[in-house]
């Protein structure tokens, strides 16, 4: 609760925000176009701000001193604030803000907005720009900020009129949780930021009824009654879940309806962790780097249910070959998914947890205990093969850090990931039991995510144990949020998967291109030396023997804590789909290969 | 717009400098539209002439590769509105792709694809001939009138006209100049509404 002594004309016995909001008769006060932010941020329940100050964005860092609610976090670099606020609304589900200053601060942010663009994440950034007297002048610091993330915002503003920002702060709010949710871009001129008005603790309703865009739709009962009755005839059906499910909080309905109908569950890469992977309807991660049972079971199937899922291209491989004799129900929010890459027999435009919600009403009780069997044959099969293969058992080797981290955190972390070749295997083998503990970039595949990411995630979610899992190069895009780490005391704990190569791409390199290691061999700093410089903890594990006991001790010392273990350099991701082929035709590990 | 424009089929008999013809659009993980399935399709869009919003609209057909044709804005019955007409040859599927992500941008208030049966569409065009022989211009002028076409300048060395039509008629129209020498077309670009009462 903030006490209002900076603000000019105080309404009377209005001496907190909840005071404040409740009185009926709402008086304007003068001021500023930073304080009018920082004032709508506030109505909007915004905690934390990830951010970085400069010349256009001057005045509101001069207002925020004035508003200690909204807890400033300055990061080392705009991108990490990007990361952070789209970090801190995976976990929490709330709308995560971010602020850079015009031109570099503002480019700085937009690998960020991206990202979230890609995994439908809400974010709102707040961006200073040079006075409008200045603007489309190449006046110092200018970019066109509205024209460089036009393609990755769902929408975005130039605020032209100090009256017009409160209204678009809320709009941009509502715009960026509404429907399918995304970032939105506010770009406030320095003179803005200045200039003073009349404000009210109102919002405007008429203008945010405009935007039709973020009306969530209903699923239709013709829709709802063709899909049951697909369902009823499947002989061979699947459901498909992806982050819609978590992004609608869907995960109860997911379960019932599973239960109910006794169809087994798939779960996309963002859609890990919405399901229990110990439940025994789980079959696991589909495509490029799925296990063979679930694509085999996809290139089997006659019915896909997707919920909340787009059909990316990693998914299916070749789009005209996944799932070639299936009928597909597809739910997601928006509707422009629908038909995009497979054509959808019912297309339920909904939110996943009415659409499933609707669903679970309509089906009959199923038992398709004979193809489940089936697949999990071929599951037990793989796995044979798979346990017949000789392995290294001198590195500490991806699966022991995991189980390690599972095993010492009673399964109760939340693992962020980076991009490659530990993402994967990350995905596949930490067995995912509770919701939402499972973030990652995924659309976009951004290395440099997951530091920054976790930094949001801990913040929006402080009781929680966060692990960051990365790659030795990803690692080193974002390191220099260990600052940020430090300053604030954020304490998450740092699995480096070392093996001295961007190793996705130099696995890419030994399939595709006559293993040419074309620039993928990558040094990094001494870890141990590196976390002692930013004042924390690192570590190095070289053996397989020791994996347990870094990960206890890394859990057992206060503060952030790096640990760089120096795997096998050149293990693979199995099994593999090449781009562009069909996601039956897998790449598997074989005794030669290793 | 500019290689897109020149694209297709009748554009290019005008008289206007001729693009060469494009290579098909690869389109991976668009549907499943089968090959040689593309048509010509009108799509009128309103939106809310807010900064940038035709920046977004333009953004979505160029960043969903739309096989553009036409491209024409102007103001509709509502103030502080555009009306924007777009035509397009592609699949049904695409179409209906493009229909759905312009339907997303905030500032559009309504998407409509129309289908020929239903529509009247119409463009204007200004025709800019040579006429420094008396003659000439009398041919010119019985030609034009025959065509509902107005002479909207008269200099020394040409004269100027104004044709609304179909697009055939606009072509013939201009095709029919052609001998007199052409010294510039300007078209408008289909504009459509459906017929009658919807």
């Amino acid at each position: 609760m903030y006490v209002a002594a900076t603000i000019t004309q105080k309404p009377e016995g209005a001496t907190t925000y909840q005071a404040h909001r409740s009185t009926e008769t709402i008086e304007a006060r003068e001021l500023s176009g930073s304080q009018i932010l920082c004032e709508a941020l506030m109505r909007e329940g915004v905690e934390l701000i990830y951010g970085y100050p400069g010349g256009a964005i001057m005045p509101f860092y001069d207002a925020l001193t004035s508003y200690p609610v909204l807890h400033h976090v300055l990061v080392r670099h705009e991108q990490a604030a990007a990361h952070a606020a789209d970090g801190y609304a995976r976990a929490t589900g709330k709308v995560g803000v971010c602020v850079a200053t015009s031109g570099p601060g503002a480019t700085n942010l937009v690998t960020g907005l991206a990202t979230a663009y890609m995994d439908s994440t809400p974010i709102v950034a707040i961006t200073g720009q040079v006075a409008r007297p200045f603007i489309g002048r190449d006046a110092f610091q200018e970019t066109d900020i509205l024209g460089v993330t036009q393609p990755i915002t769902k929408h975005n503003f130039l605020v032209q009129r100090v009256e017009d920002l409160a209204d678009i702060v809320h709009e941009a709010f509502k715009l960026a949780r509404g429907g399918r949710p995304g970032p939105v871009v506010i770009d406030v001129p320095k003179d803005v930021q200045i200039l003073k008005t009349q404000y009210r603790d109102s919002v405007s309703i008429s203008s945010i009824e405009r935007f039709r865009a973020t009306r969530a739709p209903h699923p239709s009962a013709e829709a709802i009654a063709r899909a049951t009755e697909l369902i009823k005839g499947a002989q061979r059906p699947l459901i498909m879940s992806g982050h819609g499910v978590i992004l609608a909080n869907a995960y109860a309905e997911l379960h019932a309806f599973a239960e109910k109908t006794n169809i087994p569950v798939i779960t996309t890469l963002l859609g890990l962790s919405a399901f229990p992977e110990t439940h025994p309807l789980a079959l696991g991660m589909p495509g490029m780097h799925g296990p063979a049972h679930v694509n085999r079971a996809i290139g089997e199937a006659d019915l896909i249910i997707g919920v909340g899922l787009r059909f990316d291209d990693r998914v299916t491989g070749k789009a005209s070959e996944f799932a070639p004799h299936a009928r597909f129900i597809h739910i997601d929010i928006d509707p422009s998914e629908m038909h995009k890459v497979k054509r959808a027999t019912v297309p339920i435009v909904s939110d996943a947890k009415e659409g499933l919600a609707r669903l679970i009403e309509a089906v009959e009780e199923g038992d398709n205990s004979t193809w489940i069997n089936e697949v999990r044959r071929w599951e037990a099969e793989n796995s044979e093969r798979s346990e017949s293969i000789q392995r290294n058992q001198e590195y500490p080797d991806p699966t022991s850090i995991l189980e390690a981290i599972r095993a010492e955190t009673k399964d109760e972390a939340i693992i962020v990931t980076d991009v490659g070749q530990h993402q994967m295997w990350t995905a596949r083998h930490y067995t995912w039991t509770r919701p939402n503990s499972h973030i990652t970039s995924g659309g976009l595949g951004t290395m440099g995510f997951a530091l920054p990411a976790a930094m949001g995630v801990k913040m929006g979610i402080p009781d929680a144990t966060v692990w960051v899992v990365a790659g030795d190069g990803g690692i080193q895009m974002n390191i220099q949020e260990l600052a940020t780490l430090k300053q604030e005391g954020i304490t998450v704990k740092v699995a480096i998967m070392n093996n001295g190569y961007l190793g996705m791409v130099r696995q890419w390199q030994h399939f595709f291109h006559n293993g040419n290691y074309s620039e993928t061999p990558i040094t990094g700093p001494d870890y141990i030396k590196l976390a002692d410089a930013y004042g924390l903890t690192g570590m190095r594990v070289t053996k397989r023997e020791d994996v347990e006991a870094a990960v206890l001790k890394a859990m057992n010392t206060e503060g952030t804590v790096l640990i760089d273990f120096v795997i096998e350099s050149e293990a693979n991701v199995y099994p593999m789909v090449a781009p562009g082929s069909a996601i039956t035709n897998m790449i598997e590990e074989s005794p030669n290969h290793e | 717009m500019s290689d897109q424009t020149q694209q297709g089929g009748a554009s290019q008999k005008s008289g206007t400098i001729s693009a060469p013809p494009r290579p098909p659009v690869e389109r991976p993980g668009q549907a499943d539209a089968p090959a040689g399935t593309d048509q010509t399709h009108t799509i009128v869009v309103l939106a809310y002439d807010r900064h940038g919003a035709l920046d977004r609209i333009i953004g979505v057909l160029r960043r969903r590769r739309a096989k553009l044709q036409g491209f024409a804005i102007g103001r509709n019955e509502f103030q502080g509105m555009a009306r924007i007409t777009i035509v397009m040859n592609d699949s049904e599927v695409a179409v209906e792709q493009l229909v759905e992500q312009l339907r997303k941008i905030v500032d559009v208030q309504h998407v409509e694809k129309l289908t020929s049966e239903q529509t009247v569409a119409r463009e204007l065009a200004l025709i800019k001939v040579n006429s420094n022989d008396s003659q000439y211009s009398t041919e010119i002028i019985e030609l034009a009138h025959q065509f509902g076409a107005h002479v909207v300048d008269v200099t020394q060395q040409t004269l100027t006209l104004e044709v609304t039509g179909s697009e055939e008629k606009v072509e013939k129209f201009v095709d029919s100049l052609k001998s007199f020498g052409i010294r510039e077309v300007a078209r408008t670009g289909r504009v459509a509404m459906i017929r009658g009462v919807e």
